[in-house]
Formats: structure tokens, sequence, C-alpha cells
């Protein structure tokens, strides 16, 4: 069993209220997408989920019982955003890995692990060896992503993932993020703005803005039927659906 | 050891090093040499004044003080080093504390610290000075501990930065304590501009030191270092000056040299560090300068000629021999994936690819030809008309200053506003890139605006002014739907308004489809296929056509995997002979493995007619049509380049076609199996 919850968790910064007591439910197994604009505390939310950003109000439970400060140790993993900020410049991409295996292995398995994770995310194992600052942005997520992997995670949060990847790459990391659901039954909290991932991953989504959930249910209902003005902004500007102003 | 190569190469940086090796040389061999001599009594020279036997003269003993100065040398920077060493140990702990000890301790010690920082450093020095007793010891402890505060707010400063970093994040989240953070995550990054602030420190250490002996506070008899001897020489500054002039002179050079040294690397560091596109001297433009020098020819004109650019390695050639012409106002997009080369190439437009790389090939920018080696003339042309918004927006921001103040030294710099203005004009560009309340904003640091409005704000900075081509590589990457059409939807109208062509870099082909009139097919740094936007439904090259199909819409399938191109694109050292796409291509045979297809213009647009599968292209067509939301139009032509042998020739796995497609029976089967050797190890 894994299954995340957060309680009424208001998160302010400042005068800023960035999550206004927020409840969301991520049921054992389950992908739960979280979307919204820019700002609404999406990434504030994700990060309390790990405790990264202390919260004023409210707890996040993992199984029933509130996650302790320290000591919960890779229980709940996360993988960021901005594929330029998350790995240290100073450390070989196969020593990042490693750092995050739960406990430590011997050097020839530790090595196998490497290359079977890298192998994971597409990537070349060989690619285990260099330092960040030779792979290219998307070739540096990948390795963010088998990081995160790396810790075999009870719960994963997800943040805007794929939105630096590839299609192509992209694909391939959405064809294993459900294949991880299905076959080890991955609880995760999906976070992206991109509407047609979230239908493709997520069973469940909430839609955030301004620091409070607006909406939530089951990702095809809400797709088919949205109730909020705003899910229905959202569901207008999905690209595609956008005439270019060409002259 | 490949920064002491980029301090060497500066007039500065060799001047600087000689004169530190010299300093550290003296204080090595000094005392061996001359240190008997210095040592030396003879009564019959006392107090002699400078002659051939003894150039500056004696002492009081008769001991030569030209050897006694240079056996000084090893004391004074020996102390001074102790004393930096003091400085920086303490500064370390202080400044790191707040990231050991969390929030609440931490922000006491921080305030210690700006306290003892706002003390003038010679009072502190002082006053210590009487508490440790006067000595040599004494003086160490008492100028290292005046430095250290400023130390340990420099520490402080670069930790934070440092903290703020998602690995950092990913480090705690994987249940590393503070400490085993600190060293393994934090102190690595902070080290080198330590080391420099260090060499700096150990100048003034210098400095401070003789001073101190100097009063008497310092080096005590028999010890003698330069300070000491300019207390001694000063008794008889009027007969013999040199006596007191020498030492001095030596505690000016050897301050100098740390001085120096520490600024030469500083100077490295800051074009790698800020990795600034501002300090590489590349921002928008004064509308007048631009306006009066090119004017006349402002029409329908060719802003970006790009031939044959290469860009090259050492051992590796990520971009090779791309071509295009880009007019006023036109919006071209580069797509490709992750590695295909299309930073580096936005990078070799601007002239911007830092030693070891070369770039090849010519680059005709506003009729002049760009070079790597070009000199203030180009650097102001670049300066006034190119502007780049970057793919990583928080490493572009410098994490102390004001996102506002940040904004308005571009048009402080380069366009010569008012401090006044530029920040009104920068408060402006924050509104204009959508970034509500941007007078509060403005008055922020990097750190507190979200991943998407520290982007928007970067563009903001690209469009202080009004350039003719503004390159923006992967401008909306970390953006949300609704800001990334907002941000796109200020580019196009900029680019309509003001006429600047636009080169956009993404990975995303339905973006660049959407937002631009042509665009441009990268793979393995090698353009596949050249085209308008409009065309894209007819792209001929089988990657774009995969491509096309890997991007999930609202109408996927949710019970199949999603397409994937199977395999990886080839790392750039590797040689290719024949297509680079051939090891992934579906359409692949032997030709394609021995030779390389040329990108050469479409040879019918009516092509696909020879199909053995008739149907599919229409199917496929529709399909893309919709996607596109062209339904309606007449069917698009592609009038563009391909590299390809079997351009327009069908795909035999394609798996989006529509599944009542009687010509594809095993399509889903297929794309499953692609799947699974992709993702499986
Ligand atoms: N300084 C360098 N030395 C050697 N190789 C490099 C260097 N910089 C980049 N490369 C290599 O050049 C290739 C192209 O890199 P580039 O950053 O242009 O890709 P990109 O298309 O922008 O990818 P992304 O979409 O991930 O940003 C990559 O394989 C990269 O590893
Ligand atoms: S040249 Fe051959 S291998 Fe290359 S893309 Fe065309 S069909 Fe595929
Ligand atoms: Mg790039």
């Amino acid at each position: 069993m894994s299954r995340l919850t957060f309680e009424n968790v208001t998160v302010r910064f400042g005068a800023l209220t960035a999550v206004n007591d927020v409840s969301l439910d991520v049921p054992d197994g389950m992908v739960v997408g979280l979307v919204g604009e820019s700002g609404s505390g999406k990434t504030t939310l994700a990060r309390a989920g790990v405790g990264l950003t202390p919260m004023q109000v409210g707890r996040v439970l993992l199984d029933g019982v509130p996650i302790p400060k320290r000591g919960s140790a890779g229980r709940v993993q996360m993988v960021f955003q901005d594929p330029y900020s998350s790995l240290d410049p100073r450390m070989r991409v196969g020593d990042a890995i490693a750092e995050a295996l739960p406990t430590p292995i011997a050097r020839a398995d530790r090595d196998d692990h490497i290359a079977h994770l890298l192998d994971l995310v597409n990537l070349n194992p060989a690619i285990g060896l260099d330092y960040p600052a030779r792979l290219s942005g998307g070739q540096r997520q990948r390795v963010a992503i088998a990081r995160a992997l790396a810790a075999q995670p009870a719960v994963l949060i997800a943040d805007e993932i794929t939105s630096a990847l590839d299609v192509s790459i992209q694909g391939s990391i959405l064809n294993l993020i459900r294949r991880l659901q299905t076959e080890l039954g991955l609880t995760m909290l999906f976070v992206s703005h991109n509407l047609a991932v979230v239908r493709y991953v997520a069973q469940r989504m909430a839609v955030m803005r301004d620091g409070i959930i607006v909406e939530e249910g089951p990702t095809a209902e809400i797709l088919e039927h949205p109730h909020d003005p705003y899910t229905k902004e959202l569901l207008a500007a999905i690209p595609g659906s956008h005439l270019p102003p060409k002259t | 050891m490949d920064g002491l190569k980029r301090v060497i190469r500066t007039p500065l940086g060799v001047a600087a090093l000689t004169m530190l090796v010299v300093v550290l040389g003296l204080a090595i061999l000094a005392p061996w040499l001359l240190g008997a001599k210095a040592a030396t009594i003879d009564t019959n020279n006392l107090l002699a004044l400078p002659s051939s036997a003894h150039w500056v003269g004696t002492d009081s003993l008769g001991r030569d003080l030209l050897a006694r100065t240079l056996v000084a040398t090893r004391l004074s920077v020996v102390l001074a080093l102790s004393a930096t060493l003091v400085s920086v140990t303490l500064g370390l702990i202080l400044g790191s504390a707040p990231a050991l000890l969390g929030h609440r301790l931490g922000r006491l010690v921080t305030a210690i610290v700006n306290i003892l920082v706002a003390f003038p450093g010679l009072l502190l020095c002082l006053f210590f000075a009487v508490i440790f007793g006067v000595g040599q010891v004494g003086a160490v402890f008492a100028i290292g501990l005046a430095g250290a505060p400023t130390f340990a707010r420099l520490c402080h400063t670069l930790v934070a930065g440092v903290e703020e970093r998602d690995y950092v994040a990913a480090a705690r989240i994987a249940g590393g304590s503070r400490a085993s953070v600190l060293v393994r995550h934090i102190l690595p990054n902070i080290a080198e501009p330590m080391v420099v602030q260090a060499t700096i420190g150990a100048g003034s250490c210098l400095l401070t030191f003789s001073g101190l002996s100097f009063l008497g506070l310092g080096v005590q008899q028999p010890a003698f270092d330069w300070g000491r001897l300019m207390n001694e020489g000063l008794n008889r500054i009027y007969l013999n000056p040199l006596a007191a002039l020498a030492p001095g002179l030596f505690v000016i050079m050897a301050g100098l040299a740390f001085n120096l040294t520490g600024e030469a690397i500083a100077r490295i560091f800051n074009v790698e560090t800020s990795g600034s596109w501002l300090a590489s001297g590349v921002v928008p433009s004064q509308p007048g300068v631009t306006a009066s020098a090119h004017g006349i020819a402002r029409s329908d004109k060719t802003v970006l000629s790009v031939n044959n650019l290469t860009v090259d390695f050492p051992g590796v050639t990520p971009v090779r021999g791309l071509s295009f012409d880009l007019h006023q106002g036109e919006a071209l997009g580069i797509v490709g994936e992750s590695g295909a080369g299309k930073t580096l190439t936005g990078l070799a437009i601007a002239q911007l690819i830092e030693p070891p790389g070369v770039v090849g090939g010519d680059v005709v920018f506003l009729g002049e030809t760009l070079r790597s080696d070009g000199g203030e003339e180009q650097r102001k042309l670049l300066g006034t008309s190119m502007a780049l918004v970057f793919q990583d927006p928080l490493s572009s921001f410098n994490p102390v200053r004001r996102v506002g103040e940040q904004l308005a030294e571009v048009s402080r710099v380069h366009q010569g506003m008012t401090r006044k203005v530029a920040w009104k004009r920068a408060v402006d560009r924050l509104r204009a890139v959508r970034i509500s309340d941007p007078e509060r904003r403005a008055e922020q640091h990097p750190h507190e605006f979200s991943g998407g409005m520290r982007q928007r704000a970067m563009i903001g900075m690209g469009l202080m002014a009004s350039p003719t081509l503004l390159i923006a590589d992967e401008p909306t990457t970390a953006l949300d739907v609704t800001v990334q059409k907002q941000v796109l939807d200020l580019l196009d109208s900029i680019r309509t308004s003001e006429q600047v062509a636009l080169i956009l870099i993404s990975h995303d082909l339905t973006l660049v489809g959407e937002r631009c009139e042509r665009i441009i097919v990268m793979y393995a740094g090698r353009v596949v296929e050249d085209l308008s936007a409009d065309a894209l439904p007819v792209a001929q090259h089988p990657y774009t056509r995969l491509l096309m199909e890997a991007v999930p819409t609202l109408a996927t399938d949710l019970d199949q995997p999603l397409a994937v191109i199977p395999g990886a694109q080839p790392e750039p050292s590797i040689e290719i002979t024949g297509c680079a796409f051939a090891p992934r291509c579906p359409l692949a045979d032997d030709i394609c493995r021995t030779s390389s297809p040329t990108l050469a213009p479409v040879a019918s647009a009516s092509g696909r007619t020879r199909n053995k599968r008739g149907l599919d292209i229409t199917v496929q067509t529709t399909r893309m049509l919709l996607r596109l939301n062209l339904g309606g139009k007449s069917t698009p032509v592609h009038t563009g380049r391909v590299a390809c042998w079997h351009a327009n020739e069908p795909l035999p796995e394609t798996s989006q076609l529509d599944d009542t497609s009687p010509s594809l029976p095993a399509s889903t089967e297929s794309t499953h199996d692609v799947d699974e050797t992709v993702v499986t190890p």
C-alpha cells in the first residue's frame, strides 16, 4: 500500500498564499494528474509533498501516517521541471544515480543497476561516466528520472517531467510511466500543463488555480464535461486548437 | 586546469601570474640563498647608505637590507596566507551554518554576520590585536577574524544560490543529511568563487599585516617581515629613504600579485558562470541605432543568411552543414530531438560558441559576415540588433540581484538610459510578458519567481529594446499551456508589429508548426527537411512523419502505447556513413546505409501517388489536417527541401493511421513491439 494524502495543506510565502487549504488524495496504485496555470501552486504543492516546502497548515500522509520530517529516506520521490538545475554539475551521472539507491550496494551490482536504470530511460549506459555539462537538456531530464526511480519510491511526484522532452522520448517516458503503474502499481502525482499528456497517464485529475483546487475527478469525466470555467479555458488552449496568425 | 590556460590567455592574467610566481619563488628560495647574508652582523658597516655592496644599505647592526627585504618575503607571505586561511575557514563555517542549522538558528547567524560586516575591518583588527596580545600569532588571528565576516557573507550568498538548485532538493529527498548535502553538493559548487575571493583576500591580508607590523603590533624582534622592516627604516627615512621604500615596494608588488590574479580568474569565471548573453554583448538594440544604420533597407530583405554552418568540438561535430535564409519579420522554427544541435546552431549564429568549439561556414547578418573573432564593430552590431532568449532561465539570472535591476541594466549599458527610465522600461517589459504586479515583482530576486515567471522575465529581458532578429531557444518549454500561449502570442505580435525576424528553437513540432511560417527539421546535426508549416501534413521525410505521429492528442487511443521512434539519435562523435536516421528508419535499405542523402528540393508535390497503398495517404493526411486544425483548406503543397532517398514513400509500421484502414492489419501490434524494444532493457 502506498497512498499519498494532502490534508488541508496551506503554504504561504510572506503575504502570498501559494496553496490554500488544499486536500487531495492520491490513491494507491493510481496516477493523479494535476493541471493548472503557471504560478497556480502546482509545484509548491508537489514540493510540500516531499517536504521541500514547509506548510503553514495541514499535513501530508503516506498510508495514513504523517511523513516524518527526516528519515522518510526516499519513500516519496520527486522529478523536477528544470533539467538544467536538477543535476549537480560536479557529480558524474552514475554517481548521482547511485546516491539515490535505497541501500548502498556492492560496486559491481551498483554499476549493473545504474546501467539498467539508464537503459530504462533510453540512455546509453556509458553516459554514467559523464558530467551533466556534456548532456543536452533532454538527456539531463532522463537522468533525473532514472535517479528518482533508483530510490524505488512508494510514491513518485513528477513535476512537468515531460515538458522539456522531445516528443519521441516523451512517448516512451509516458509509456514507461504507464507500465510502471500497471506492473509495479506505482502511485504517482503527475503535474503537467499538457492535458493530452495527463489524459494519457492519469486516471484521475485535479485542476488548480490561484492555490485552490477548482475541479477534481476521473480524467475522462472532467475532459468531457468540465464544470469550472477555468477548466474549459484550459481545454480551449490546447496546442492544435489554436490557429496560427499567418500573414 | 582549463581555467589556468584561460588565465594565461589574457594580458592581465599573464602579468598577475608572473608577479605571483616571482613572489612565491622568493618566499621559497630567498631564505635559503640569502638567509645567512641577511643575518650577518657587520659592525664596520652600521647604518650604511646604499652602495654597490649594499644596494639598499644596512641596518643598525650592519645587516644587508636588500637581503633582509628578500628574506622577509617568506614570513610576510606565510603570515598573510595564514590569516587568509583563518578568514576563509571561519567564513565557510559561519556562511554555511545556515544551511546546516536550518531556518531559525541560521537566520540568527546571518544577522550576526551582517552586523560584523558593517564593522570597520581595521578597528576589529586593532581590537583583536589588543585581546590576543602583541605578536605575530595574535596578529594572524586578529586579521583572520576581521576578514571572516566578509567571507561568511559571500559564502552564505553562494550557498543560498546553490541551495536553490533542484539537485540539492533531490539529494535532500533522497534522505541526505544537511551535512552530507553540504559537503557533497554545495561546497564543491561554490569552491571556484571562494578560491578567487581568497586569492584577492590574501592580497589585502598582506597589506593589513604589513600595516600592523609597521605599527609595531605585528611581527616582533628578532623576526622580521616587510612591515617590520618599514618600521625600522622609517626612523632614518630622510637619510636612507630606500630602507623603508624597498620593503614598501615589495608589499605593493605582492599585494597586487594576489589581487590581480584573483581578478583575472574572476573575470574568466564571470564569463562562464553568468553564461551571460549580456556579458557577450548580445542584447537588443537601441531602436534609433537600428533604424539609422539599417533603416533604408528595412523592407522585404534577408536578415540572416546561413551557409554551410558547422560546429566542431574536438572529436565531435554536432552541427554539419546547415544552410538557410531568413527574411525580415519571418518566423523560422528549428525542431529536432534533444542533442540534434539546435541550441548550438543558435549559439553559432550569435557567435557565442566558446573555445575549443569552432564554427565553420558563413553567417551573414544584416549584410555583415560574422566571425568568431569579430571585433568591436561586430559586437556592436550583435549588441544592437540581435537578441537571444534562453533555454535555461535560472542560470541566466544573477541570483543575488533584483530582477528589475537586471533587466534595466541591459538598457542602461547598451541604450544609455538613466537608471530611472531603464527601471520604468523594465517594469513595462515585465508587464508585457504578463507578469502580474510588475512593480512589486521587479523588486524581487529570481528565486522568488516561479519557473514560468522566470522564463517570461527572461523574454522580457530580450525585449528591452526592439531587435531585428530574436533567437528564442525553447522559450516556453517550462510553461503551462495558458501562459505558453500568451508568451507565444506576445512573440507573434512583436514579430508582426515590429518586423522582427524570429528563430524559434523547440523540440515541440506541434508548437512550431503553429507559430512559424517555415520549419527546419534537424537530426543528428543535419537538416533533414525544410518545409513551410502548412506542408507539415504532407511532410516527406520519415523522421518528420514519425514525429508528427508521436504527439499525444486528446484523441489518442488510451489502450495502446504511444508511438515512439525506436532507438536513439547517434552520438555526434560517431562518424556515420550513409543516412544518419537509417538505424531507426522503417524505410532504410542498402542505399541509405551506404550513401548519405543530400538536402534537395522535393521532387513533386504529388509524389506519393506512386504509393503501393494509395489509401493510407489520404487517411494520414486527413488525420494530420485535423490535428493542425486546417480542415477545410485545400491540400497543402510541399515546396521545400528534403534529405531522403525514399522521401514520401509510405511507412510500413505506421500505427497512428485510422484503425479501420484495411491496408494496415497489424499496425497496433507493431507499435507495441517497437515500444517494448525501446523501453525494456
Ligand atoms: N561543449 C561541448 N563539447 C562537446 N560536445 C558538445 C558540447 N556542447 C554540446 N555538445 C554536443 O552537441 C550535441 C548537440 O547539442 P545541442 O545542445 O545543440 O542539442 P539540442 O538540439 O539543443 O538539444 P536539447 O533539445 O536537449 O536542448 C549534443 O550531442 C551535445 O552532447
Ligand atoms: S534516406 Fe533512407 S534511412 Fe534515411 S530517412 Fe530516408 S529512407 Fe530513411
Ligand atoms: Mg537545446
